[in-house]
């Protein structure tokens, strides 16, 4: 019941009484109503009863505060711009952070979903077998639902030409766990062969959003299927997605799992728990039913029990990119709060100046608390101010961060400003205005009035004022110190995974991919079309025009080998990689030869390259040339060695690997890439080779031609965001830092105008001025930067973390960024120096 | 501001109020009803239990002899006051009648605030009536 409610049955009853008295109804109510008065003053004096204690004086105080900033535009601009950088940044990178860590999935009930796998300690990653999966969701009692899914790239052939597509594909209960909707069409049944789901995306630019095409037949890698349905433009795969390094597109199309033929066929599990299951428990269950499928006649999977796991699939979503998305939000706040230092010490500078008004206050009775909480609310204002900005500044740098690499971090495209971000801008504002604002109303605390009162009196804030201001300085410079080594570190990182051996030369590199797909490339076909195809097609780039070398290869990864010759045990097992590749695939990507020779056409499948590592893992100190081997077939013979090679990661070690020749193999190349190495820029090669290779077979295309060094700098593309981000913070930083450091002195320099004067006056020499200014800044700068560079070292395993080859205490990177913050700060105090070494000593004197 | 005579020795937190002019009363007979007074009739008046802004309206009414007239709207800024203070609480309810009404009620803290401002209440008017008294027996 309000209070309108109850005045009016205040009046009802007093008009019953009086009609029960005996007047007539009109002339009761009238005298009801005079007697209780002026209902509005009423209400707004219950109301007032409420509000009048904080909201008038808050509302007193920001109008006063808004007359103080519009009285001074250039302090308020200087301020709100500096706050829009550092809140700008921080909400950057936390929009990034709510996208990838904290926005639950799209899906219905993402708390209840779950990761299922196993953990291959060999390639050290999850993994799970499909068949195994069949057994899990028939038989365990923890799921409501549980679905499969795998990558795979596909050619898609309608009626139009054939397309490169990048797809999942399917089983078990995926469409009920995603809560999908079909936008045309109806969502096949689980396991419903032949049925695909195409992507609106897909829809709008292969079938022009043509709705009829729902219900027709495609070919799918040479398979007949129907289109059962379109999913909206607003569904996302936001499940995990390990191919995301190597194929950045989201996904067209959905086919069913085909029926499996035996074990060996990978995929990835999630489910949904059923209430009141936790993950622990699901997991105990998971082992059990894992180790029942071993004891079965014919185990079809090697997956040990106990590393079978079951965790929050956002656990499982964020991990890889949780540690580098905390650090640099960790960043943006250091930016942030530099910012907030540079103005506190503005403000201070500017308290002063505001002795005396507010000593004028103080005395006509303003109380300390009310005085405090009039600077506060001038600071914080003035942060929303910066806050509003920032915004502004927030959505450009995302605009920028997608555009610069969205496939670095997950979720990285869903980047949006929604409620959670805008609190957060809000929250932060508030709090940082309350920080900075913080230190002039501490500075203002004990002001004497009768000395502020006094007209021409000196600043009383004095020496305390400035030590605490110098403490800020420096505590700035610490901060910066910290992003700069960080940034540094991160710098020298990248330049270890991009520093080349001589001789490669990864720009004149082109390489494409090509993926064989139909009947005709099957591995049963009758007559075997991939060997004739990738005969014509080596035979056309040897004779193209302006072509070095030529190659196709492709590699698989083959964990758990036994039985090298250097094994101190036959039980040890090793991960190698294996590629298969026509003679001049090496060459063309650019590796050396260290012993024997190069492979060629004669040579059988017996042959086989190796690389350094794999010498080293095979045979120790050992001459490999001329020995045998029992991988990837027995008798195997070692013709030459290579030296290592990065040409698919580049923040990886590389790996020991071996290269066997086409014979016999060329059924692995059915996904290959194709490496051509040109004489000019390859990329002005690239229309006429495309165009050549769609002429051997119209319905294979290529596709991702690049150079190989976009692909090796596409390789560690989260890296570079990492690097991209933090340069940006240590720059803003460091700018931030050198104003803040040429302020306070500029500012100590104008406060000691007469003193500096009279030591002029007394003969000191110019020289000897500089020196003193100097020395008191840098003295500041030094002690923060020493501040920075212990923080530093105490920060190094979390640092460690994100380095590549490079140790976090690595002494030439930290001397050579405090060198230069040091040489910067330098810089910034030389200007003040200079000015009050020609301070003229007669027109100071005389102004006092 | 004007400051009741004798309020050096009672911090009694008095203030006039606006003058009301009740409509049945003479000039001569109207009284004029200050802030904390009318605080402490309401709380006199929610004694022995809770009441609706109406009844207590009517309530200070009857029991001061329809002397103390005051208009009845001013009793609502006065009870959101109390509440504010904590001195009361309100809660809805429904009356004789079944009409729902909104009930006021003294909680543990106004009813010591009630004993407190009435023996205050008693010293003033004792004081003034001695002083009042005293004048008379000095006259010339």
């Amino acid at each position: 019941m309000n209070l309108d409610d109850e005045i009016r049955d205040h009046i009802e009853r007093e008009t019953q009484e009086n009609i029960e008295r005996g007047m007539p109804a009109e002339e009761a109510r009238n005298a009801a109503l005079r007697k209780f008065g002026n209902i509005t003053r009423v209400k707004e004096e219950a109301r007032a009863v409420w509000r009048h204690a904080w909201l008038d004086q808050l509302l007193q105080d920001v109008r006063y505060a808004a007359r103080m900033l519009r009285r001074d535009p250039g302090f308020a601009a200087i301020v709100i711009l500096t706050l829009a950088l550092g809140i700008g940044m921080t909400t950057a990178i936390f929009s990034v952070v709510n996208a990838a860590l904290l926005r639950p999935l799209d899906y219905p009930r993402p708390e209840r979903l779950v990761w299922l796998a196993g953990y291959e300690p060999n390639l050290k990653r999850d993994w799970a077998d499909l068949s195994d999966f069949y057994q899990w969701r028939a038989q365990a009692k923890s799921y409501t639902a549980m679905a499969a899914y795998e990558y795979q790239e596909a050619t898609l052939v309608t009626s139009a030409g054939g397309y490169r597509v990048t797809g999942v594909l399917t089983g078990g209960d995926f469409w009920a766990i995603t809560g999908a909707r079909a936008a045309l069409g109806h969502l096949p049944a689980p396991d419903q062969q032949g049925a695909i789901v195409i992507s609106w995306d897909l829809f709008e630019q292969q079938f022009a959003a043509n709705p009829r095409i729902v219900g027709s037949s495609i070919s799918l890698d040479g398979r007949p299927a129907t289109i059962a349905a379109v999913l909206p433009k607003s569904f996302r795969f936001q499940f995990p997605a390990w191919w995301q390094a190597t194929d950045p597109h989201p996904i067209e199309v959905y086919a069913p799992i085909p029926p499996l033929a035996g074990a060996g066929r990978y995929g990835q599990v999630v489910a949904a728990l059923k209430p009141g299951v936790d993950p622990a428990r699901a997991q105990a269950e998971l082992q059990v039913l894992e180790k029942h499928i071993l004891e079965a006649p014919s185990p079809t999977q090697r997956l040990e029990p106990s590393l079978a796991r079951v965790e929050p699939l956002q656990q499982t979503i964020t991990r890889a990119a949780r540690p580098a998305l905390l650090l640099l939000f960790a960043a943006g706040v250091f930016v942030l709060l530099i910012a907030a230092v540079n103005i506190a010490n503005l403000l201070l500078s500017r308290a002063t100046v505001r002795e005396r008004e507010i000593a004028i206050r103080a005395a006509i009775g303003a109380g300390r608390m009310r005085v405090v909480r009039q600077l506060l609310v001038e600071s914080v204002v003035l942060a929303l101010g910066g806050g509003a900005v920032g915004l502004a500044v927030a959505r450009a740098a995302i605009a920028v961060l997608i555009r610069f690499s969205f496939a670095a971090i997950p979720r990285l495209v869903e980047t949006s400003m929604d409620g959670r971000v805008l609190a957060f801008t809000l929250a932060v504002s508030i709090a940082i205005g309350l920080l900075f604002g913080a230190g002039p109303a501490f500075a203002l605390r004990g002001i004497n009035l009768h000395d502020a009162l006094k007209a021409g009196a000196r600043s009383s804030a004095g020496p305390q004022g400035m030590r605490f201001r110098k403490l800020l300085v420096a505590a700035e410079l610490a901060l910066a110190m910290i992003l700069l080594a960080g940034a540094g570190l991160m710098l020298k990182s990248f330049w270890r995974m991009s520093a080349h051996p001589p001789g490669f030369t990864p720009e004149k590199v082109l390489v494409m991919k090509l993926r064989l797909a139909g009947p005709q490339y099957a591995p049963n076909a009758v007559q075997d079309g991939t060997e004739r195809y990738v005969r014509e097609l080596l035979r056309r780039l040897e004779q193209a025009p302006g072509v070095e070398a030529a190659g196709i290869g492709n590699w698989v990864l083959l964990a758990g080998v036994h039985g090298l010759p250097n094994d101190p045990t036959p039980t040890q097992t090793h991960v190698l990689r294996i590629t298969f590749s026509s003679p001049g695939y090496l060459q063309a990507l650019g590796a050396r030869l260290l012993k024997g020779r190069w492979l060629t056409d004669r040579d059988t499948g017996k042959a086989i390259l190796m690389n350094q590592s794999m010498a080293r893992e095979a045979f120790g100190k050992a001459d490999p040339v001329g020995r045998k081997l029992s991988v990837p077939a027995p008798d195997t013979v070692v013709v030459g060695v290579v030296a290592d090679l990065q040409y698919s990661q580049l923040d990886q070690a590389p790996r020991a690997e071996i290269y066997v020749g086409l014979d016999g193999f060329v059924k692995f190349l059915r996904t290959s890439t194709v490496a051509v190495r040109t004489a000019r820029d390859p990329l002005t090669l690239a229309p006429a080779l495309r165009k050549m290779i769609s002429e051997i077979d119209p319905s294979q295309p290529v596709y991702n031609i690049e150079t190989l060094e976009q692909s090796l700098s596409d390789s560690i593309a989260p890296r570079r965001f990492n690097l991209f981000l933090l340069g940006s913070f240590a720059a803003a930083a460091l700018l931030l830092a050198i104003v803040g450091i040429y302020g306070a002195i500029a500012y100590s320099v104008a406060q000691r105008t007469r003193e500096i004067g009279v030591r002029l006056a007394l003969g000191a020499e110019r020289g000897r001025v500089v020196c003193m200014v100097v020395r008191e800044g840098m003295s500041v700068a030094l002690a923060g930067i020493l501040a920075g560079l212990a923080a530093v070292l105490s920060l190094a395993p979390v640092i460690a973390k994100l380095l590549y080859q490079v140790k976090a205490n690595d002494p030439w990177t930290l001397a050579a960024v405090a060198l230069s913050l040091a040489a910067t700060a330098l810089a910034a105090c030389c200007a003040p120096a200079l000015k009050a070494a020609w301070i003229d000593p007669a027109i100071t004197l005389r102004s006092e | 501001m004007p400051r009741w005579p004798g309020a050096s020795q009672i911090p009694l937190d008095i203030l006039l109020e606006t003058v009301h002019t009740p409509p049945r009363m003479s000039t001569k007979e109207r009284l004029e009803l200050m802030q904390g007074t009318l605080d402490l009739l309401i709380l006199r008046t929610l004694q022995p239990g809770r009441a609706h802004g109406h009844a207590i309206a009517k309530a200070i009414e009857r029991n001061s002899e329809d002397v103390l007239q005051v208009e009845q709207g001013s009793l609502y800024p006065a009870l959101h006051r109390l509440l504010k203070r904590g001195w009361i609480t309100a809660e809805e309810g429904t009356s004789e009648n079944n009409r729902r009404a909104k009930y006021y009620r003294l909680t543990r803290q106004g009813r010591a605030q009630l004993l407190a401002e009435t023996t205050k209440w008693e010293r003033l008017a004792r004081a003034i009536g001695s002083v009042l008294r005293g004048k008379a027996a000095v006259r010339p």
